[in-house]
């Protein structure tokens, strides 16, 4: 089993559920979060190498949490990839801003979903 | 501190324990503690902490809680008729979900409230106390704010009948925002907060009490501090004090953000001392304090100010100006295609070009300025320019406003064929009045002049406004650049302005590139040229013969004086 930690953050809890079995199944440790605020409170224990972040979220969206992750020193390297309905220029800057590695366009595709999440983590090895 | 909870909603209860851990409080759960009478004055609550119900008989809690002076703090979960419920009767209340931050601060609010004879009733007066507790703590410096530390001083003053009062003036270039975004200048700020920190951890005497207070509005400090024996010994001490203050907080800048952003700040300390006097009460002594050494920070600066207008005319005067011409490769072959022309005061507080065109604005000596660095940018290098090698300017869209340039004759700046010269025109500077520019960009266009827009993708233009003026170049931001080998949304977003560039008939340069995975990248994603240190490093033209000598040594490492020869690498 790899012990690479993923942290799924959605407060659709049917996306999250099914987000938390394919990663699991590709051997993952993952953890999920319903909000940004529950996010950001489990990332310092659970310290995680990649997360996903919905955009729209009730209370802190997505961009916010992303912020936060980015801006703190611990988890400069902790790779963060966005779940976004939208994918059109103004979206994708908006994520830049916010300091975000990555995109993912909503519905997701599940073979999708892995092969970003494993670019990322490769990528996360080349960065110091 | 004791801290009575009424709460069942399991992730407020985790934070408020670990709240009530980090400032060494009690927690008990129940409110009724709060009746029964046999308590000692030991378990009198501090703070009640209550969820509300529909059975919530906010009544009763109001008085228990009047009864033992405590604060009481209602949380609500969403439901919008809670803050009018709440506000009939607690001192705050708050919405889950709550942060620990969120509620130190509610406490704090709460606690000052229930003290203060101060009763809020109608909710405009409540949004009025909402907007100025907000102003309470500083969540950027850490630092709370007067309003919240009024007191201590005052408390200070009284007891030893003399305090001081250091205010730490924080000014910054517009420049900064613009160029790097708010999230570099509240870096800063924390960098200047954390320095103020260290330095009087290293410098003050244990005995020394020592307050720090942020001046929310004003991104300004202040601090209170104790200036020990005679009038004149203070005042000595407070000079020397001020003085390390500042240089300290000057080369911490400059260590955590470069020279380039420490220019574009400015930190000047201005003290006071204030004396207790019974006849006059002691916060009008304590503001006076504050608004005279505010005034000497101010007059700091002003000094300041008036020496850059001063030595900027005198920059223009002796034409004590220099040019850095940053080489542009063709990204397939790795050839020179062109120079982008850099304006470089002699002056080191007017080294950058930001500075430069800032203190300018200030003088009303803008025109002046950009003309004598056309003139330079020109002479420097044209004649020397290779077949198809073009000469990048940087032109400000206020430039247009100078009847000089607009009626530029192109050959008396030394330029004898203006197809080799690219206008760049930054994306940044918002442009008020579009058809007027683009009628301006026009005869330019019929005199010859190509055109580059700068700074593409640092935000504030779209995609739309870049295509509206044609350019013949599109320069994509260093943001976009800076370790785009691993960064996936930056390889999305320039693979779009490429494309978008291809269908308009534009060529697109990168700008920063600095590693050699970040050009493989670029160059994977179709980007046309580049620009940045991993090629060449700038050379120089145009420095005044007195300075050209130190310059060249001190450059000589990374000065490559034809890097065609070269080839690129």
């Amino acid at each position: 089993m790899s012990d690479i930690r993923v942290m799924v953050v959605d407060d659709d809890p049917n996306a999250l559920d099914i987000v938390r079995t394919f990663l699991e199944s590709r051997g993952y440790e993952v953890t999920t979060a319903s909000n940004g605020n529950e996010a950001l409170g489990l990332l310092e224990d659970v310290n995680p190498a990649l997360v996903l972040l919905d955009v729209m979220m009730p209370g802190m969206d997505g961009w916010e949490v992303a912020r936060v992750i980015k801006n703190h020193p611990n988890f400069r390297r902790t790779r963060v990839v966005m779940l976004t309905a939208r994918s059109d220029f103004a979206d994708k800057h908006e994520g830049l801003r916010a300091g975000a590695d990555d995109y993912i366009v909503k519905p997701i595709q599940l073979h999708e979903l892995g092969e970003r999440v494993e670019l990322n983590l490769k990528a996360r090895e080349k960065t110091a | 501190m004791r801290i009575v909870a009424h709460i069942r909603n399991a992730a407020l209860r985790a934070v408020i324990d670990e709240v009530a851990g980090d400032i060494n409080a009690t927690v008990s759960e129940s409110p009724d503690a709060l009746s029964s009478n046999g308590t000692g004055p030991e378990d009198v609550p501090d703070v009640m902490i209550v969820e509300l119900t529909d059975s919530t008989d906010t009544h009763h809690l109001r008085s228990a809680a009047r009864r033992a002076h405590a604060a009481l703090l209602f949380v609500c979960a969403e439901d919008e008729s809670c803050p009018n419920l709440a506000l009939a009767d607690a001192d705050d209340w708050m919405l889950l979900p709550v942060t620990s931050d969120e509620l130190k601060l509610r406490m704090i609010i709460a606690q000052k409230r229930s003290r203060g004879a101060r009763s809020v009733r109608t909710t405009a007066d409540a949004a009025e106390l909402v907007r100025y507790e907000e102003l309470l703590y500083d969540k950027r410096t850490g630092f709370p704010t007067l309003p919240v530390m009024i007191e201590n001083a005052r408390s200070l003053l009284e007891r030893r009948g003399e305090l001081t009062v250091l205010y730490i003036h924080f000014v910054w270039y517009e420049k900064i925002e613009e160029i790097y975004g708010w999230q570099k200048l509240d870096d800063v700020l924390e960098t200047t907060a954390q320095a103020v920190r260290r330095f009087y951890a290293n410098e003050a005497s244990s005995s020394e009490n020592i307050m720090m207070v942020s001046h929310v509005a004003d991104d300004d400090f202040i601090l209170f501090t104790e200036v020990p024996s005679s009038p004149y010994a203070a005042e000595q001490r407070l000079r020397m004090i001020s003085e390390r203050l500042e240089s300290f907080l000057r080369s911490n800048m400059e260590d955590g953000h470069g020279d380039d952003i420490a220019a574009l700040c400015g930190i000047y300390v201005g003290a006071a001392t204030i004396f207790r006097n019974p006849k006059i009460r002691t916060e009008r002594l304590i503001y006076r304090g504050i608004r005279e050494a505010a005034q000497a920070a101010r007059g700091a600066e002003q000094w300041e100010r008036t020496r850059k207008v001063s030595d900027l005319k005198s920059t223009i005067r002796d034409g004590a100006v220099f040019i850095e011409y940053h080489p542009i490769i063709v990204t397939a072959t790795e050839e020179v295609y062109g120079f982008e022309a850099l304006a470089r005061g002699v002056r080191r507080e007017l080294r950058s070009p930001e500075v430069l065109f800032e203190v300018a604005e200030e003088a009303n000596l803008v025109w002046e300025l950009s003309r004598l660095l056309r003139q330079r940018a020109v002479s420097g290098i044209y004649d020397e320019l290779k077949d198809g090698q073009f000469l990048f300017l940087n032109i400000d869209p206020h430039d247009f406003d100078d009847p000089t340039f607009r009626n530029l004759d192109p050959e008396e700046l030394g330029i004898s064929d203006p197809s080799r010269v690219v206008l760049e025109i930054t994306e940044r500077t918002a442009i008020k009045d579009y058809p007027r520019f683009k009628e301006y960009l026009d005869v330019f266009r019929a005199r010859g002049f190509r055109f580059a827009v700068d700074d593409a993708g640092s935000g504030y233009a779209g995609l739309g406004s870049i295509a509206n003026l044609e350019p013949d170049y599109i320069k994509l931001d260093i943001s976009l650049i800076a370790n785009i080998d691993t960064n996936f949304l930056k390889q999305n977003l320039v693979e779009t302005m490429v494309s978008f560039a291809n269908s308009q008939g534009t060529q697109v340069i990168a700008e920063g590139v600095e590693r050699r995975e970040e050009f493989e990248t670029v160059k994977q994603l179709g980007v046309h040229f580049t620009q940045g240190f991993l090629f060449h490093r700038p050379r120089y033209a145009g420095l005044p013969a007195s300075r050209k000598a130190s310059h060249v040594s001190h450059a000589s490492t990374k000065v490559d004086p034809d890097p065609e020869e070269r080839g690129g690498l």
